[in-house]
């Protein structure tokens, strides 16, 4: 309560305190200050309420000494309010004379101001109007731009949405006409299917209809045969009928006229019974004409008698006399008459009776007649219930006939009508397929143009594309170049690698051949040596034989001179050919030849036989004397090689199977038409052989067939071999022929054993 | 049957193939001259151990060339390939006087087999582009040659290396074959 009176209080002094349009800061800080206490206050209160009321008086008292305190305080408040008021006043005086000078500052500054901005206002306002105008141009041809630009934009995108909406129709219009397509080609070929199908059925219909044609035809072929049948059939029926007819007719006449005869027999008969009643009544008149006569005889008589008596009547009685001679003349015609009648009638009779009996046989055979008839007529009658049956057959087949043609045709005209309905069909068919197809067509074309197009678009993008790729290619080449080049390099270097062990091996190999070859160097180099000394001995017995020659010479002279000593002679017969053969090889058995010789005695003979001995020894000379030359060339030839290829060899050794100058050399040459020497030379011709059998199997035939005879030379074939391989060859060269039987040996190594050669 | 008709065709296709040895010692340039005349050009050749074949067009005429090896140790075998031989080229190194008299012995042991009776022989005094070169006449003299009895016969000096002569001795070979035929 007090406290807030106490407010009430400070703030009314705050109120009064404060002048008009003071400042808040001091209320503010005292409302603070006063809210602050108060707050205090309503606390203590608040805590104090629930107190015990003794308490209140000392805390009044508290209260009451706190108020004091604050009105001191308040009182310090209101002078240091004072003070700034004061100062307030002050600084307001300060403010106010600042303000004046400012404002007159401001003042003149505003007037300047406003000149120099009406100026500058001036020529802007020109140079505005003027960019103004400029600018209003600029606009509106800016503006004349931008609605052309939008009207040109608003067709553009039109035109674009147009593109756009026409780039989707076509799309879908492709995609429709794809579907379309598709379609039409899934109908087309379900209609070719169908087409197939129809043509198959139509194939099939036609094969039914050629079968039912045949059909008709055979059927008609029938029918016209039934017809022909029935045509003869009715004639035979007509033929028939007629004979019939002509039967019946016969039978009828046959009946008439029996019935004719009958009655004609009846007639005779009632003729006959005429003729006797008449007879009988002839008879009966003759016998009454007979009483008449005798009446009238009696009358003649009485008439006589009274003639006789009655003379009187003369005339009368003359009268009656003529009367009575005509009488009796009358009677005697009568009587004649009666006679005639009765003699014709008896004629009449027989012959009536004469016919009857005639007609009796003719009605016996016409019965006879009617009888056969009847039974011609009842096996016509057969025949002809048996034409009728046939006829009904034929009618029956005519009919069945005409039922199948009728069903032919109507087949056939069912099958036409389908052939027509289906051509129809295909024909509009084809005609609605080919205004789809040219539908499409023009479609399709319109597309291509439209694909054509978008093509060359799509042509450039792939002609950059393939630029690129190209490119990308060139790159991928190099670089499987590069790593072909890599790999290719690898190789080499793997591959010199290797020729370096190869030649590291074929250095050593060649070393070795070296000393090998030096070696047989040195041997062939004794062998020459030694042949030199075989030279040298060959000579030195050519001087040996030469001197025993003259020696022989001289003891022929001596021999001669003496011409003695016979008895030696066969002993130097026997031993000179020993000699001359022997000289060749032994210089020493001259010796006892030439000591053999004695001084014997030589006649003429012997000394002819001598000097062709010489002449056989000089001649056994001259060809020694060629063998040697003949040697020294080839020692020559020899020495020529050796040192050649002693040149040669260090240089290459690939030669080293050249030749190969041995002992047997000198046989070679001279004897070339030797075949013993070849098989000598075979070791050494090994090479040659190898080669030529490669050559004999790897070239044409024409060339190998000039190589058998090598191949079987350098084999030793023998001539059935030859032949064979002659034989196959030719069979393999010519075109025909048989392949010739494997003949002779056909394991000569078997067979026929060899010497191998090694 | 197939002689028959392998003679027909024979007849139908034309020329026969000539078939022609050059024989010669080792070393006078029988290989040289072989491929000079075959493809023109001297090749690098290695003595011949056996033979080359080949097949030789000049002027339409085919011929079937053999070329034997020379060597001492197989010269027996060219007897083996005498048979059906139309003509033999002799060649003879001009420069080797040395071994002219083996060459002219190995010519005259060949002549006298009954299977060249018939063939036609071309000498080549080949190398004559040598300085020491014998002369042909020289050559021939010392082969023997005037004295060879029905046998049709020329000497030619050549040069395989240079290509000279071996047109000139081709011409009379091909003339030769021609009008023997």
């Amino acid at each position: 309560m007090f406290a807030k009176l106490k407010k009430k209080i400070a703030e009314e002094t705050a109120v009064t305190q404060r002048p008009g349009g003071a400042t808040r800061i001091p209320r503010s800080v005292s409302k603070e200050s006063v809210a602050s206490m108060g707050a205090d206050s309503g606390d203590d209160f608040a805590s104090d309420g629930s107190s015990s009321r003794e308490d209140l008086s000392s805390q009044l008292l508290r209260r009451n000494e706190q108020i004091r305190k604050l009105e001191a305080r308040l009182s310090d408040y209101a002078e240091q309010v004072r003070n700034l008021q004061k100062i307030k006043e002050k600084l307001e005086i300060a403010l106010e004379k600042h303000q004046d000078s400012s404002m007159r500052k401001f003042q003149e500054q505003n007037e300047t101001f406003q000149a120099n901005r009406a100026k500058m206002a001036e020529g802007l306002a020109l140079a505005l109007a003027r960019k103004d105008q400029e600018w209003s141009e600029k606009m509106d041809q800016l503006e004349k731009e931008k609605r052309f630009l939008t009207a040109q934009l608003q067709e553009v995108k039109n035109q674009s949405l147009n593109l756009f909406q026409k780039r989707d129709e076509m799309d879908e219009l492709e995609g429709f006409q794809q579907q379309e397509l598709s379609k039409v080609k899934h109908m087309l070929l379900k209609k070719e299917e169908s087409l197939g199908k129809m043509e198959q059925e139509l194939e099939a219909r036609t094969r039914e209809l050629s079968q039912t044609q045949e059909e008709l035809m055979t059927s008609n072929q029938m029918s016209s045969d039934l017809r022909q049948k029935l045509k003869e059939l009715q004639r035979c029926y007509s033929a028939l009928e007629e004979q019939r007819d002509h039967v019946t007719a016969s039978n009828a006449g046959a009946e008439n006229k029996i019935t004719a005869l009958e009655q004609k027999e009846q007639d005779l008969q009632a003729f006959i019974q005429q003729l006797s009643i008449d007879l009988q009544k002839v008879t009966a008149e003759t016998q009454e004409k007979e009483k008449l006569i005798t009446h009238l005889q009696e009358k003649v008589a009485s008439l006589e008698k009274r003639l006789e008596q009655n003379l009187s009547g003369e005339e009368h009685v003359q009268e009656l006399l003529r009367e009575k001679i005509v009488a009796e003349q009358n009677l005697e015609d009568t009587r004649q008459q009666l006679l005639a009648a009765r003699s014709s009638q008896a004629k009449a009779i027989d012959v009536l009776e004469t016919r009857v009996k005639e007609l009796e046989q003719s009605l016996q055979a016409s019965e006879e007649r009617l009888r056969q008839s009847r039974d011609v007529v009842a096996a016509q009658d057969a025949q002809i219930q048996e034409l009728a049956a046939a006829n009904r057959d034929s009618s029956l087949a005519q009919q069945q006939a005409l039922t199948l043609e009728q069903q032919c045709r109507e087949r056939t005209h069912v099958l036409e009508a389908q052939m027509a309905a289906l051509a129809q069909a295909q024909a509009a068919d084809q005609t609605a397929a080919e205004c789809r197809m040219r539908e499409l067509e023009q479609e399709n074309a319109a597309l291509k143009e439209s694909r054509n197009e978008f093509e060359h678009s799509l042509q450039h993008h792939q002609f950059e594309l393939k630029k690129l790729k190209e490119e990308w290619s060139q790159r991928e080449i190099v670089s499987v170049a590069m790593a072909q080049a890599l790999e290719e390099v690898r190789k080499q270097r793997e591959e010199l690698q290797q020729q370096a062990t190869e030649l590291t091996a074929s250095i050593d190999k060649k070393n070795q051949s070296l000393q090998e070859k030096a070696e047989e160097l040195l041997q062939k180099e004794q062998e020459i040596l030694q042949l030199e000394k075989g030279h040298a001995s060959a000579m030195l017995q050519m001087h040996q034989l030469q001197s025993e020659l003259e020696a022989l010479r001289s003891q022929r002279a001596e021999e001669v001179l003496v011409t003695t000593v016979q008895e030696e002679l066969p002993r130097l017969q026997g031993q000179e050919p020993h000699v001359t053969s022997e000289a060749m090889q032994d210089p020493m058995c001259q010796l006892p030849a030439a000591d053999g010789t004695p001084n014997g005695e030589v006649g003429a003979m012997d000394l002819g036989r001598l000097q062709k001995e010489k002449q056989d020894l000089e001649q056994q000379l001259t060809e020694k004397n060629k063998t040697i030359k003949q040697m020294q060339q080839r020692m020559l030839e020899l020495k020529k090689t050796l040192q050649k290829e002693l040149k040669i060899r260090p240089d290459s050794e690939l030669f080293e199977v050249r030749e190969k100058p041995g002992p047997e050399m000198p046989n070679m040459a001279p004897s070339v038409t030797n075949n013993a020497d070849l098989t000598d030379a075979r070791e050494i011709n090994f090479e040659y052989l190898k080669h030529v059998v490669l050559k004999f199997m790897s070239c044409r035939e024409s060339e190998a067939f000039h190589l058998i005879k090598a191949v079987s030379v350098l084999l030793n074939f023998s001539q059935e071999e030859e032949n064979m391989l002659k034989e196959t060859l030719e069979y393999k060269m010519s075109w025909f022929g048989s392949k010739p039987a494997p003949k002779g040996s056909i394991r000569p190594s078997i067979s026929n054993p060899r010497i191998p050669w090694s | 049957m197939g002689g028959f008709f392998s003679s027909i065709f024979s007849s139908l296709f034309g020329t026969r193939e000539m078939r022609i040895l050059i024989l010669g010692l080792d070393g006078a340039g029988k290989t040289t001259i072989l491929y000079r005349l075959q493809v023109g050009e001297v090749v690098t050749t290695i003595p011949t151990i056996g033979f080359n074949v080949e097949t030789v067009t000049y002027k339409n005429l085919k011929f079937q060339v053999w070329d034997l090896g020379g060597q001492t140790s197989i010269r027996p075998y060219w007897r083996c390939y005498y048979s059906n031989t139309d003509a033999v080229i002799y060649v003879v190194d001009s420069c080797d006087r040395d071994r002219i008299g083996i060459s002219k012995s190995e010519l005259v042991a060949m002549l006298e087999e009954e299977e060249l009776r018939k063939a036609i022989l071309v000498v080549f005094a080949n190398k004559q582009d040598m300085e020491q070169a014998m002369t042909p006449s020289e050559m021939a003299n010392s082969l023997g040659l005037p004295a060879l009895k029905d046998r049709k016969w020329q000497i030619f000096k050549t040069s395989a290396t240079k290509g000279t002569g071996l047109d000139e001795a081709m011409e009379w070979l091909v003339e030769t074959l021609k009008s023997r035929q």
